[in-house]
């Protein structure tokens, strides 16, 4: 692990030193660079993926992660290197722990769920005996 | 000659006033003039800031600091509505704008009730127009004048952006009248089929101004921030795609109220929802609470003017809605499965999909609150909103088809074979011919099966062909919008799963490969244009035997200090071959340009898809041929 903690570090020296936004060989790796950099957030922007700014800090972003996975690092390894060094607030993907990060994520699904039953609720309430009608225009 | 817009300014207001007192005061004649007589001098005095910047005159605030005599002349104009306080003045001009054509044109024998509505409406102008006259005015003097301007931020020197923000006002303001409508009915408490009618046409009017505006700005970001994308979900596009959503919300349910009498109270509801979040979205970009690279004016005070605005249009018409809503009708009756039911599933995905955004664009702020900084993009947006709306889709050319009331279910083992054999379909050229995934897959299947079922319906409706071009304009504005839905579906999924990109280093003379094309650079020049310079690549791509010159640029406008890229898109017929100029850079001792190029396959089938719609809702609006 130390080892690893090693590694990483002069490869981020290296990686910063010559930073050249230049695409990977193997397009494969290629593609799973570039989404994670649509999921990662320039530190230095408003609000945009590192994929998309032009910022110094952004370039170095990318190629760090096309260095990382050149190297064999899976994307959740990606994303955590990111978020230990500038915390949370890297991740445009955010981390579904927490009460906040239930209350995020499983917010839309539960809001849905909650219209569905009510939506059925009415729908019971208001049985009769009902004849069809054929919409004429819309 | 500004003081002439700024006094007409003042009438408006006035006449605004006189507008919501006699309207609210049941004199549906007296509310119309003075709806006239406010829209002709709020003309007055926006044509004045309008010539104010023609003319660059830097005696006017608002034309030093964001105009410059170097600027083209249609940038000028479209400069006017280029900053905070000259779109407030759009906002307000189009608020009257919409009184006045309410005036015009509210067809529905009931006095008292078109009286209010232009009353309210008249009210909502005094409140725009006491908000652009006390805290964001466009009138006011500079002296001593500067001999030149600031000049616009050169990102808005465009032309899809110049007609861009009236669109989306249109759009955004159009709600107002529908905001008024709605309470008018409230107020009466006769929220029915008359008034659904009515309600129904002004909320096309609006609808389709928001769709246009919103392509229209994804395009503008499309080709001019450079980096290949349409969509950012960034709180600005967040900000207008809550309205658009509660919008068609609004627009399936209201069908039901002038149909059925039923949802009445929950049309109102959604129409008085429409408008508020129109504010809330222009609060949120306006107070600089959300960063965003869109937001162009940004002051707190205001922020706080506007939020208060919306918190008593909101508290008046919510507590409006709660006196009155259980007085309205419940309608006729319908079981779970039945054209009701299904319109009601379309409402509660729609509303749940715009609380989503709402809850992804606000939950940094909440996050912050809490001590914690947390950052949302598209990510959790794909695998939340994107999901939701799939599933809607999933039922829509079903459940189309559905009877009033009750729906006959015995074709349903039909639907279901179509439906997966369609799917079945495109797993197996997707994976086997195409080499996509099965999401992709099964996202272009859904597409087809909505373009399909969109046609079906309507072979369904004509009976026999022939019969098909006399059947009522609604019939044919749904099949388009539904079919456009389709196509942008389609559109969609192709370009987020297909689309290339890479970053190529030329020196002059190079080349390099990008997704089958070769494109060589051929020489990078200094040019200079009015209010510019630039350096301007010219790249020659060629694959087989087709050809394109290509010309991206990366401008320099020296008045605001600021660089833009200008992109080069080469249409090839099956998408967007997109090249944008970088940084030049030493490699190896010798100088070299960056370019990030991008292919983006059917990219002009996804705004296709979106300008179908708003055709469709033209067709809607489309009043039906006398029998």
């Amino acid at each position: 692990m130390k080892q690893l903690v090693v590694i990483l570090i002069s490869l981020v020296l290296a990686g910063f030193a010559v930073a050249e936004d230049v695409a990977l060989d193997d397009p494969q790796q290629e593609a799973r660079a570039q989404s994670l950099m649509r999921e990662l957030r320039c530190v230095a922007c408003e609000n945009e993926p590192i994929s998309q700014s032009a910022a110094p800090i952004a370039e170095d972003m990318r190629a760090r992660v096309r260095v990382m996975i050149e190297d064999g690092a899976s994307d959740e390894e990606v994303r955590g290197w990111f978020e230990d060094r500038y915390g949370e607030f890297v991740l445009f993907r955010p981390k579904a722990d927490g009460v906040a990060g239930w209350l995020l994520w499983g917010g839309p699904f539960l809001l849905l769920l909650f219209g569905a039953f009510i939506g059925v609720a009415i729908a019971r309430s208001r049985r009769a005996q009902v004849d069809p009608v054929e919409p004429e225009d819309a | 000659m500004i003081e002439l817009g700024h006094f007409a300014a003042f009438l408006a207001l006035a006449a605004a006033l006189a507008q919501g007192m006699f309207g609210l005061m049941g004199q549906r004649r007296m509310a119309g003039l003075a709806a006239y007589a406010g829209f002709a001098v709020m003309i007055l005095s926006f044509v004045t800031l309008v010539v104010a910047f023609a003319r660059s005159d830097f005696s006017v605030a608002l034309v030093a600091n964001n105009s410059h005599t170097l600027k083209p002349m249609i940038y000028k104009i479209a400069g006017a509505w280029g900053n905070h306080e000259g779109s407030m003045a759009l906002w307000c001009l189009v608020t009257l704008g919409f009184g006045a054509a309410g005036a015009l044109w509210m067809r529905t024998g009931r006095d008292l009730f078109e009286a209010r509505a232009l009353g309210i409406q008249g009210l909502l102008a005094v409140g725009a127009l006491a908000y652009l006259l006390f805290a964001s005015s466009p009138f006011l003097r500079l002296d001593p004048a500067p001999f030149q301007g600031a000049g616009l931020n050169p990102l808005l020197q465009d032309p899809a952006l110049s007609i861009h923000p009236p669109m989306l006002y249109l759009g955004y303001v159009g709600y107002s009248f529908v905001f008024a409508l709605a309470a008018a009915g409230l107020m009466e408490a006769r929220v029915d089929s008359v008034w659904a009618k009515e309600a129904r046409r002004w909320s096309l009017a609006a609808f389709i101004p928001l769709t246009l505006g919103i392509a229209l700005g994804s395009y503008w970001a499309y080709y001019e921030l450079g980096w290949g994308g349409w969509w950012f979900w960034d709180p600005v596009e967040n900000a207008s795609l809550m309205p658009w959503l509660i919008g068609a919300a609004l627009l399936h349910s209201v069908v039901v109220t002038e149909k059925r009498e039923g949802f009445g109270a929950w049309s109102a509801l959604l129409a008085v929802l429409a408008f508020l979040f129109s504010i809330m979205g222009a609060f949120l970009v306006r107070s600089g609470i959300l960063t965003s690279v869109h937001a162009f004016a940004v002051d707190p005070e205001r922020g706080m003017l506007l939020l208060f605005g919306l918190l008593t249009y909101g508290g008046f018409a919510l507590v409006l809605f709660a006196m009155r809503a259980p007085k309205l009708s419940g309608g006729k009756p319908w079981m779970l499965l039945s054209r009701e039911g299904a319109l009601m599933a379309n409402n509660i995905v729609l509303i749940v999909a715009a609380l989503t955004v709402l809850l992804g664009t606000l939950f940094p702020l909440m996050a912050e609150a809490a001590g914690r900084t947390i950052s949302v993009g598209e990510p959790y947006f794909n695998l939340t909103f994107t999901p939701m709306l799939a599933l809607l889709l999933l039922i829509l050319p079903v459940v189309q088809a559905w009877a009033w009331g009750k729906a006959d279910l015995k074709n349903w083992s039909k639907w279901a074979i179509a439906g997966g054999a369609l799917a079945l379909v495109f797993l197996a050229l997707g994976v086997g011919l195409w080499d996509i995934s099965i999401g992709a897959a099964l996202g272009l299947a859904l597409g087809a099966w909505l373009v399909i079922g969109a046609l079906w319906e309507l072979k369904r409706r004509a009976i026999t062909p022939g019969r098909i071009f006399r059947l009522p304009p609604r019939v044919w504005g749904m099949t388009l919008a539904h079919m456009g839905l389709g196509l942008f579906v389609i559109g969609a999924v192709v370009e987020t799963t297909g689309r290339y990109e890479t970053t190529v280093a030329l020196a002059e003379g190079g080349s390099g490969t990008v997704a089958g094309w070769t494109l060589t650079l051929d020489q990078v020049r200094a040019i200079e244009g009015p209010n510019w310079y630039a350096d301007r690549a010219q790249l020659t791509a060629t694959r087989g035997s087709a050809k394109a010159i290509m010309t991206p640029m990366k401008r320099y406008y020296p008045a605001a200090q600021m660089p833009t890229t200008e992109t080069a898109i080469h249409k090839t017929g099956t998408g967007d071959l997109y090249a944008a100029l970088g940084e030049q850079r030493m490699v190896d001792g010798a100088p070299r340009w960056v370019f990030r190029v991008y292919y983006n396959p059917m990219i002009d089938l996804l705004y296709f898809g979106v300008i179908l719609m708003a055709l469709g809702g033209a067709f809607s609006l489309w009043p039906r041929r006398k029998a």
